[in-house]
């Protein structure tokens, strides 16, 4: 970089050695510059995930040192229902919930998306107001959402009760826990709403009006304008969409926090977390060995499933 | 577009405004009603007498929450964590982004690669020997605990090496001609173009910080320490729980300070969520 620029300042006597002095400044400049992130990378994301592999393979709590154990604590978490009976409910509780909440959020997204894109006055006012759920702290959303949930005077019930619905016990009804906690996230759909918007601010207009002038229709424009158009936007929201909420945790734990420290899973499991779950071994039952087994079968299902994602995406476009 | 369907827009706009905002309302109302008055057949969204419907504003949930339910201690550590945690954060970022977009240095262009792997592991998976480290540092269950793991991060550093890639460098090369030194350039030129792109870094990760609840919860046992989720989520795992109105309470203090960045910085924000994508 430096180079090309002193090549055409030849007259200039010092060049010889300026050159070299620079270059060598600038290694230790640099390294200089990088070695606190380098450090911090190394100490608190490399080795903690090379770490966490090896205590993946031992029986390990943080008071005692870890033993060898080879692939026990995977087969015991995947067909040991003795010792992990709710290894699977776990996942099942946290796919339905993926499956659920993900495109209740994307569509709701979309929708606001476009109904903010179509106005002009206000338009900023709408957005900040969809946009609020986002920045509340999961703390916050989950007291909150306690308080609106409560089966007796919550403002949930009330509301349902005026058009004639009798109220639930949402957060005690182990069918209804998952699309309650399902419902909290569409309401946090804030941010894929942002990025819907700068999806639809991305088409050109020139692409719309060529529509109109063919005759299509907006439900036509719709289908086959906007969505092709915000594919690459809706893939990249179902793809982070998909691995945030295989890993949702902070919201359940305070929804289903008990006196003290404790915590449960929501009557009968239904509010189980996958990553909860793995909470209470690493951090109740003190088995941080099976935990750490835990969060690398999480890390290998979120890259299959996200390899499986690029993948159906390369043959819809093929 | 014909009126009535522009009608139907904003009403349909109106319509979901208030089931995002409602929430809120309702929190603010319950944080200021007496206790017997939130418990009521018909929702109130004011703070008003159960029975005769007069207003009954109290502040004396905000009392209790505050000096008996620990949230005064607790937004203090907070406001603290956040002060030291997100400029130094800032400024370790800062440096290795300029030093990875500007500095030909060796090794450098693998090394960079080497750190966005990094980010491709879920923290998740890191939570645990996190813990582990931090504590052989000894800084389990201490301030510093809260701080030093999470002061850098790759997405960050990522972000800012984008933007101060894409200044025109020879402001800079000139500079260097001038003699000046890579770290005068960095405070004097390069740093004062890069506002936008600071700004949504600072603001991003103070929200992110300032409402994180899972590394506090981990990291911490001593109740003086807690940060204010934490010591939110105490108060509604405390036999208090069922008490709504102390709750509520707790709750407008967290999420006041963040509504209050929102509307200063909304446009910043909004765009760095656009343009960045990944951090809330």
């Amino acid at each position: 970089m430096t180079a090309p620029v002193l090549e055409g300042r030849k007259e200039v006597a010092a060049r010889p050695r300026r050159r070299p002095r620079r270059r060598t400044n600038d290694r230790l400049v640099g390294w200089l510059l990088v070695t606190p992130a380098v450090a911090y990378f190394a100490v608190f994301l490399l080795y903690p995930a090379l770490s966490a592999l090896y205590y993946s393979f031992t029986d390990w709590n943080l008071r005692s040192a870890a033993s060898w154990v080879g692939l026990a604590n995977y087969s015991d978490l995947l067909f040991n229902d003795v010792k992990y009976p709710h290894f699977w409910k776990s996942v099942q509780v946290t796919l339905q919930y993926t499956l659920i909440a993900v495109p209740l959020t994307m569509v709701a997204a979309l929708v606001q998306a476009l109904l903010v894109n179509s106005i002009r006055r206000g338009a900023n006012l709408f957005r900040l107001l969809l946009f609020l759920p986002v920045v509340t702290a999961e703390a916050a959303v989950g007291a909150i959402w306690r308080w609106l949930y409560d089966p007796q005077y919550g403002l949930i019930n009330s509301v349902l009760g005026l058009v004639g619905i009798p109220g639930q016990n949402w957060l005690n009804t182990p069918e209804l826990v998952i699309p309650a906690l399902a419902f909290i996230s569409a309401w946090q759909c804030g941010i894929s709403m942002i990025i819907y918007l700068a999806g639809l601010k991305g088409i050109p207009g020139t692409i719309r009006e060529a529509a109109i002038i063919d005759g299509a229709g907006p439900w036509q424009r719709f289908w086959r304008v906007i969505v092709p158009m915000l594919r690459p936007t809706t893939f990249y929201l179902l793809v982070t969409g998909v691995i945030a909420a295989l890993q949702v945790f902070g919201l359940v734990y305070v929804i289903f926090s008990g006196s003290g420290r404790s915590v449960t899973g929501g009557p009968e499991q239904s509010g189980l977390s996958y990553v909860l779950h793995l909470y209470l071994f690493a951090f109740r039952y003190d088995a941080m060995g099976a935990a750490c087994a835990m969060s690398f079968i999480l890390l290998i299902f979120i890259m299959i499933i996200t390899a499986l994602q690029f993948r159906f995406v390369k043959q819809e476009a093929s | 577009m014909t009126r009535a369907r522009k009608a139907s827009i904003y009403v349909a706009l109106v319509l979901l405004a208030a089931v995002s905002v409602v929430p809120f309302l309702w929190m603010l109302a319950t944080s200021f009603k007496h206790g017997h008055d939130i418990y009521t057949k018909v929702p109130n969204l004011l703070p008003v007498d159960r029975k005769t419907g007069e207003w009954a504003a109290t502040l004396e949930n905000y009392d209790y929450v505050l000096n008996v339910g620990g949230l005064g201690r607790a937004f203090v550590n907070s406001v603290w964590v956040c002060l030291i945690l997100v400029p130094a954060k800032l400024l370790i970022d800062a440096l290795a982004a300029y030093s990875f977009a500007r500095i030909p240095f060796p090794g450098r262009d693998k090394l960079f690669v080497v750190l966005l792997g990094g980010m491709m592991v879920p923290t998740i998976t890191l939570l645990v020997p996190r813990i582990h480290v931090t504590q052989s540092l000894g800084m389990f269950d201490s301030g510093w605990g809260l701080i030093v793991p999470n002061i850098a991060s790759v997405l960050d550093i990522f972000l800012l090496r984008q933007f101060f890639l894409s200044l025109p460098s020879e402001l800079e090369e000139a500079a260097l001609i001038d003699g000046a030194s890579r770290m005068q350039i960095f405070w004097r030129i390069v740093l004062p173009l890069s506002k936008p792109v600071l700004a949504v870094v600072t603001i991003t990760s103070f929200l992110f910080h300032w409402n994180d609840l899972v590394w506090p919860l981990v990291v911490l046992n001593d109740p003086d320490l807690y940060t204010l989720p934490l010591a939110l989520q105490q108060l509604v795992a405390s036999p208090d729980g069922g008490r709504a109105y102390y709750i509520m309470a707790g709750a407008t203090l967290a999420v006041i300070p963040v509504i209050g960045v929102l509307l200063v910085f909304q446009r910043r924000i909004l765009q760095g969520i656009a343009f960045t994508g990944l951090k809330a």
